[in-house]
């Protein structure tokens, strides 16, 4: 992706001025280029999914949610941001003040930076490092610091209650996704995002649809999901910000642009999740079958659907299920999803050896 | 000793008594609108109609006298219907429109009719309207509304003396007005509207301002004159919208004066709410601390000789004392209280005091009036004498002034020289005097305030003792004062020492003998005479004395502060605050405290305990509060040769006798309505008023 | 046998998937709620909204300063001076109402000797600002104004049943 905007940034240059610009700053332009084009569109994305996220649970109660900024209220997030930004920023008098604004700044750039090595194709990541996967869940991972620094700068208790029921909570169900994660990678062989989806390919040309996902690795898909709502704060695990005991968790001191930095964070951790379960178990870019007329259709199309397609079963789970318990979530992470996740390394892994199937 | 069955309890009554009186004495409330205590039976309301046994009908029980053996019943069927009968009658021409009445929420006809109404009519014909009548500046009339309860008629009549209202015409056409519709042209005006039991007669300046239930009542007393009324204050907010009188019968009975009354709508206009200093001969407005430092910077190394104090007629003992205490404590024995310059004794309390008490009046078989005007210096009391005059046939003689008291005088004489004549026990009146069991001799501040004021105290004195009106049970001689600071300031001994009185202290202060005169609200005297002097004025209002002031600093009016006050009489009574004082304003004695630390000679008191702790320490008679006291007769006046020329009343204007009623503008209007009537006729246009 | 029906209902995230399929089927339903502020809701003709001072046909204002609804209003939102108009008729010099206080019982309304005070159909007043809440005379009166019709014919609908 980088080598064709710094491409077309040569071209361009030529054309325009007659002087091929040196080769480190074509790169560099190239990569800032190619940045705006992912974070911009997915910035907007956040808006409406904020929008979309509304009007889904709406319908699901036989309500009309946003329906008056914009034509069908699709401003209405748009508004919102602009109410939020127009509002002012206060800092409670015994806060700790950098931490307490550095921590919504964390969280919302740890958000957007894992999107780097998201590849919308074959060979359309902004950085297509062969740790990607590694790379995701390191990201995702470091989220926790941002929620736990706001908690502690807060001052509040209710911020730091729901900070610590975060972090803990995000902290037991990476367990679980670290090992699903490795029984992909070993019938992958491959820390690639790329390669990931390419290894689908060939259970395509088998005849299996879209991926992983309907092969014995079903039962991982489920778990992933499941993990991937606590590990993104959504429904029925939005503990940390139960508004019935916390007020609002660790968000509970923050007003105006911290707020919605935190916010905006919040859906774009969504999104990557729906992306990271699309690459792992549906295919990533590709078609959902292996059928000649559905590869006219450009790859970041697909990929683009099966997120909201994702999205929309986020927001569904969260107008259908209540929330849990604390002890009932924790009880789920360590004592159901970690013993089944780390059977199921054994299994894959026994499997792939017993039939000598590992890739090489 | 009539006994009578009421409801079935056994009562016995005094002689004379009605039914009604009866009934109240067992305790059971008959509704009525026409009877009132005070006034005389008319019995045309037909409100209190009760069953009597062995009576063909239904009796009016106001007017029934209470004899031995009747049987009353109050809560028949029968008297029951006759009252709804009655109510019902009197809705039918009574128009529905409480809301816009300023007696609603307070009016009888409202509350009996919710407890006799039947709550609905039958009555389909026209209804009879009547046309708004003119009462004077004080009196707004929505005749429609009238009853004809004549109770206003029967209090003109009875008790204010101006036989000026009346019904005219029959049965469904009575109308009550004004005689030629002028204006009831009486100091005791406003009190129909209290007696009014329904919303025909309403007070004019209240008009439409404020409802009964949105007012905080506070019962104190009035100083627009020395009686000392005991009122109700009503306040909105911090407004004050009306005062109303109390009853105490030792006093003003249930009366008081229109100005009583209705000055106080001056306690909002022309007030100061801020000290102000002079510089370069213009009042600067100024703090607390930069008006004090100018006290400070004019009194110190003045020597005490040089500084004077006048008391106002409206101050409180406690203000009063803390000003002695200060100027005391600064070396300055010149504090005045006696701001008409009256020749008044302080060392003998019974040379100052009105002696037979307000209700030695109904006992009184004669009265020698000696330069006062009743009428106009004590309004209340004056009805007193008119209802004595009525009722007993009491004798009324005057030295002094001719004048219309409303009721008939013997007038013996205009000069002092009349009195001189009787001291000397010549004379048929000395004769009555003494031959009355118990005579009074009222002297008033005309007759005091004078250069011979001494000698004439002296000749009243003495023919008090020759005619023997002064026994152990009795004492006939009065002093009628005009002010309700003067018993109070006289009682701390607020006289400037070596016989000199105001005038000889304004003279020294004109020669430049005195260079510091503090004015506690004192604005009834020759201010011009202060031009030269550094003059620090305390007060209320903008009066005559800020002219010449140079440092002003805002006090508190009567309503505003906890006070103690001193009647003529002698009577110690308790003034209570019911709003505060406006802006920057503050209750004086914490002024004059204030003030005593900045020119360093603290007082020594903090709070008003404390302060009036002080106070009775000194002068203990404050403690003993609401009681006539008993002064012990002495010797007291000048020997000497009385000056010609009539004793005249001190008061020309009964509206415009203080700060607070000049800065009134209902006062003002009923001056130019009523006392300056033949200045303005030229101009008035027919319209006005 | 519980214990496996249990464990297998549980494993196999029945419910869970009952729960989506019972909120997919509510998904496609038609809307309970209508499209607000584009489609209104009928209101009764009792309906207690925003206040509104009225007038008579002549222009005259109905208020003539009685007090009661300053009396009745049990969250003390009115404040009314009163004095003699120029013509000696009894009006207000000032009519306000705190919106703040408010809690649009209706009482002020069931005071009124005059129908003058009443509360509206306008439920939509929101401001920008609390200053804004405090209504005075001239506000209630210009409510009146533009209410007038909606009100009268509110009264009408109800007499009959007063």
């Amino acid at each position: 992706m980088v080598d064709l905007f710094t491409g077309l940034v040569v071209a361009l240059s030529t054309w325009l001025f007659g002087v091929e610009p040196s080769a480190w700053l074509a790169h560099l332009i190239g990569i800032i280029v190619a940045i705006l084009v992912v974070t911009l569109p997915l910035l907007i994305a956040v808006a409406m999914s904020v929008y979309a996220d509304r009007k889904i649970w709406a319908a699901m109660q036989m309500r009309r949610g946003p329906n008056v900024v914009g034509p069908f209220g699709l401003l209405q997030s748009f508004a919102d941001g602009l109410k939020l930004f127009l509002k002012e920023t206060i800092v409670p008098a015994g806060a700790n003040k950098g931490i307490f604004l550095l921590a919504p700044m964390i969280t919302f750039t740890l958000a957007l930076i894992g999107w780097a090595v998201i590849p919308w194709d074959e060979n359309m990541a902004i950085a297509n490092i062969n740790v990607g996967v590694l790379y995701l869940f390191a990201i995702s991972s470091l989220g926790v610091y941002g929620i736990i620094m706001s908690g502690w700068a807060s001052n509040s208790r209710y911020a730091f209650l729901g900070a610590l029921r975060s972090s803990a909570q995000m902290v037991s169900y990476e367990v679980s996704i670290g090992f699903i994660i490795v029984t992909v990678l070993l019938c992958v062989g491959s820390l690639n995002l790329t390669d990931i989806v390419n290894k689908q390919k060939e259970l395509l040309e088998l005849g299996v649809p879209f991926g992983f996902v309907f092969t014995p690795l079903f039962p991982m898909f489920v778990v992933f999901f499941i993990s991937a709502l606590a590990e993104t704060n959504r429904p029925p695990f939005d503990l940390p910000e139960a508004e019935a005991e916390l007020v609002a968790g660790y968000q509970v001191e923050y007003s105006s642009m911290a707020f919605a930095l935190f916010f905006l964070g919040e859906y774009a951790n969504i999104l990557l999740m729906c992306a990271m379960t699309s690459l792992l178990f549906f295919g990533g870019w590709l078609p959902p079958i292996d059928w000649a007329p559905l590869y006219w259709i450009p790859g970041p199309l697909w990929l683009i659907l099966k997120i909201c397609f994702f999205f929309f079963v986020f927001a569904w789970v969260k107008a259908a299920v209540p929330r849990y318990r604390y002890d009932q979530l924790m009880r789920l992470g360590w004592k159901v999803f970690l013993p089944l996740s780390l059977a199921w390394v054994f299994l894959t892994a026994g499997t792939l050896v017993l039939f000598d199937w590992l890739p090489a | 000793m009539p006994t009578l069955t009421i409801d079935g309890n056994e009562v016995t009554v005094e002689n004379g008594t009605t039914v009604l009186q009866a009934c109240e004495v067992a305790g059971i409330e008959v509704p009525r609108f026409c009877y009132h205590e005070r006034l005389s039976i008319a019995g045309n309301c037909r409100m209190c109609l009760v069953e009597m046994e062995k009576a063909p009908k239904l009796v009016a029980s106001c007017a029934m006298p209470a004899g031995d053996g009747m049987v009353i019943h109050t809560n028949t069927e029968k008297v029951k219907k006759a009252r709804e009968g009655v109510m019902e009658f009197l809705l039918i021409n009574h128009p529905l429109d409480c809301p816009i009445c300023d007696q609603g929420g307070e009016c009888d006809l409202q509350d009996q009719s919710m407890a006799y109404g039947i709550g609905q009519q039958r009555y389909d014909e026209n209804r009879r309207s009547v046309r708004e009548k003119n009462m004077g500046p004080l009196i707004k009339t929505e005749m429609t509304r009238c009853i004809h309860c004549t109770r206003c008629v029967r209090f003109a009549e009875e008790v204010a003396g101006v036989p000026d209202l009346g019904a005219i015409n029959r049965g469904e056409n009575t109308e009550i007005m004004t005689y030629l519709e002028h204006s009831l042209a009486s100091e005791m005006s406003g009190n129909v509207v209290d007696l009014c039991p329904v919303g025909a007669l309403t007070s004019k300046p209240y008009a439409f301002s404020a409802r009964p239930w949105e007012l905080k009542h506070t019962e104190t007393i009035d100083v627009h004159d020395a009686v000392g009324s005991n009122i109700r204050i009503d306040v909105r907010g911090r407004e004050v919208m009306r005062a109303l009188p109390r009853v105490h019968e030792d006093v003003n009975e249930e009366w008081i004066s229109d100005k009583t009354r209705h000055a106080v709508d001056g306690l909002k206009y022309r007030r100061l709410d801020q000290p102000y200093v002079r510089v370069n001969g213009e009042l600067q407005p100024a703090s607390w601390q930069d008006a004090f430092a100018a006290i400070a910077a004019k009194t110190s190394g003045l020597s005490g000789e040089k500084m004077a104090a006048f008391v106002g007629d409206m101050q409180d003992m406690e203000s009063m004392y803390a000003l002695k205490q200060l100027m005391t404590s600064l070396g300055s024995k010149n504090i005045e209280c006696r701001q008409d310059g009256a020749n008044l004794d302080a060392s003998e309390r019974a040379s100052y005091l009105f002696n037979s008490g307000i209700a030695g009046i109904d006992e009184a078989d004669l009265i020698l009036l000696v330069g006062t005007n009743p009428r106009l210096e004590a309004a209340v009391l004056n009805a007193r004498i008119l209802e004595n005059v009525r009722a007993r046939g009491l004798k009324v003689a005057s030295i002094g002034a001719e004048a219309d008291l409303t009721y008939d005088v013997e007038h013996l004489g205009e000069d002092a020289s009349v009195l001189a004549e009787l001291a000397a026990g010549k004379g048929d009146i000395f004769k009555a005097l003494q031959a009355a069991e118990k005579p009074m001799l009222i002297v008033g501040q005309g007759a005091l305030a004078r250069e011979d004021g001494a000698v004439i105290l002296k000749l009243a004195r003495d023919l008090a003792d020759k005619a023997g009106m002064v026994s152990e049970h009795w004492n006939g001689f009065n002093v009628l004062h005009t002010a309700a600071a003067r018993v109070g300031g006289l009682d701390l001994g607020l006289v400037a020492e070596n016989g000199q009185n105001i005038n000889s202290l304004l003279g020294r202060a004109e020669a430049g003998e005195i260079e510091f005169v503090y004015l506690l609200g004192a604005d009834e005297f020759d201010v011009s005479k202060l031009k030269d002097s550094f003059v620090v004025y305390q007060g209320t209002h903008g009066d005559a004395a800020v002219s010449v002031a140079d440092v002003i600093l805002p006090g508190a009016a009567y309503t505003e502060k906890d006070g103690t006050y001193i009647n003529t009489e002698g009577r110690v009574q308790k003034a209570v605050k019911a709003n505060v004082p406006p802006g920057d304003a503050r209750e004086d004695w914490t002024i004059l405290r204030a003030l005593s630390e900045v020119v360093g000679h603290v007082l020594p008191f903090d709070t008003a305990a404390e302060l009036n702790e002080k106070l009775v320490n000194e002068l203990h008679l404050v403690d003993v509060v609401d009681v006539k006291p008993q002064a012990a007769w002495g010797d007291f006046g000048v020997e000497g040769d009385v000056a010609a020329g009539a004793l005249i009343s001190p008061v020309t204007d009964f509206y415009q006798t203080n700060p607070i009623a000049r800065a009134s503008k209902t006062m003002a209007a009923c001056s130019a309505e009523f006392v300056q009537v033949g200045v303005a006729l030229e101009e008035a246009t027919g319209t006005h008023g | 046998m519980t214990f496996l029906h249990h464990t297998i209902r549980s494993f196999f995230l029945i419910e869970f998937v009952k729960a989506m399929w019972l909120t997919l089927k509510y998904f496609f339903r038609p809307k309970a709620t209508i499209n607000y502020p584009y489609e209104k809701g009928p209101l009764s003709p009792r309906f207690r909204g925003e206040h509104a001072l009225r007038r008579y046909p002549n222009g005259e204002e109905r208020c003539i300063a009685c007090k009661l609804c300053e009396a009745i209003c049990p969250a003390l939102a009115i404040t009314i001076e009163a004095e003699p108009r120029d013509d000696g008729s009894r009006r207000t010099t000032r009519y306000d109402i705190d919106m703040t206080k408010c809690i649009y019982c209706g009482y002020c309304q069931e005071a009124c000797p005059v129908d003058a005070i009443v509360e509206g159909p306008n439920f939509e007043f929101a401001t920008e600002n609390r200053e804004e809440l405090i209504y005075n005379k001239d506000k209630l009166l210009a409510n009146g104004e533009r209410w007038e019709r909606e009100i009268a014919a509110n009264i009408a609908a109800d007499a009959p049943y007063r």
